[in-house]
């Protein structure tokens, strides 16, 4: 089994408020995140898989980009995630429920590997790891 | 809002109506401590031609850089990995405030090891760390001496 990684970057606006709460008590729990700003998200997509005995790769990396491109930077990137992405709406634009989502949006689009891990840098301090419903081990 | 790409409309509800994910969140810190290697049981040339260079006796330091790993669900009220919050809290009380600017030879016990090793100080900060989360929380730490040179730990071993 190999794993193959395929970073991408994308660049989006965001604010942290839960709506139950009032305007204090998100400023208590999230302090300037309750203010509009932004990320230069890193995202590293790892799939798993053979080596095909006919290419040698364990999925085309140009594919790969494609996928990730259309599914996940096109829809991100340069946007506001809160008002852009409806999923949003409900679920707090944290780098734990993108890297949810982000998880959602690619696994049904792999035909020939299945994915293993997503990682999403929101800066060089802080990053998040999502290996889907069923872990690691999975 | 009107959204002018349709495609947004296509993103799943992802979690909806099920447990909350389990999410690993990592932390990137850094502090700057001095300390020499040396084991006080071993003779000056034993110890010389274990430790090389960081037997220096007038000691060397580092720039350490900590990964500090929790995993957990996600909570539906802060959208972050539960405890989120608080390891930032315990990384400064318990760690930079104590290990940023410091003698590492002071502060490592002898039932931490018999000495400052990245090896035995990592063992040290995953104790001191562990021991202000909740039971299984802290997931897996990271400490890299120089960017060339790290040491991990993870909860039920590197089996991955």
């Amino acid at each position: 089994m190999i794993l193959l990684t395929k970073r991408v970057e994308f660049c989006a606006a965001h604010r942290y408020a839960n709506p139950r709460w009032t305007e204090e008590e998100n400023r208590r729990v999230f302090g300037k995140c309750v203010n509009e700003h932004g990320h230069n998200y890193v995202l590293e997509v790892t799939v798993q898989g053979e080596p095909s005995p006919e290419t040698g790769m364990v999925m085309d990396l140009k594919a790969l980009k494609d996928i990730i491109t259309e599914a996940v930077v096109d829809r991100f990137d340069h946007k506001h995630l809160n008002q852009d992405v409806p999923y949003f709406k409900e679920k707090i634009p944290t780098p734990e429920n993108l890297a949810v989502v982000i998880w959602e949006l690619l696994e049904p689009r792999l035909e020939t590997c299945a994915l293993h891990r997503i990682r999403l840098y929101e800066d060089g301090t802080f990053f998040v790891d999502y290996y889907g419903q069923r872990g690691p081990q999975g | 809002m009107a959204n002018a790409d349709p495609r947004a409309r296509e993103v799943p509800a992802a979690g909806r109506g099920r447990e909350a994910p389990v999410v690993e969140a990592t932390r990137v810190y850094q502090f700057s401590a001095a300390h020499r290697l040396h084991n006080p049981r071993f003779g000056p040339a034993e110890n010389a031609r274990i430790y090389g260079r960081c037997n220096n006796p007038n000691g060397h330091g580092h720039t350490y850089r900590l990964q500090v790993t929790i995993r957990g669900p996600v909570s539906p009220d802060t959208g972050w990995v539960e405890d989120a919050q608080r390891l930032d809290l315990l990384v400064r009380e318990r760690v930079l405030a104590r290990f940023d600017r410091s003698s590492l030879d002071d502060l490592i016990a002898p039932t931490d090891g018999p000495t400052s090793t990245t090896e035995v100080v990592a063992g040290l900060l995953w104790r001191l760390l562990d021991g202000g989360l909740p039971a299984g929380r802290l997931h897996r730490l990271r400490l890299e001496e120089t960017p060339n040179n790290f040491f991990e730990l993870e909860r039920g071993g590197v089996d991955r």
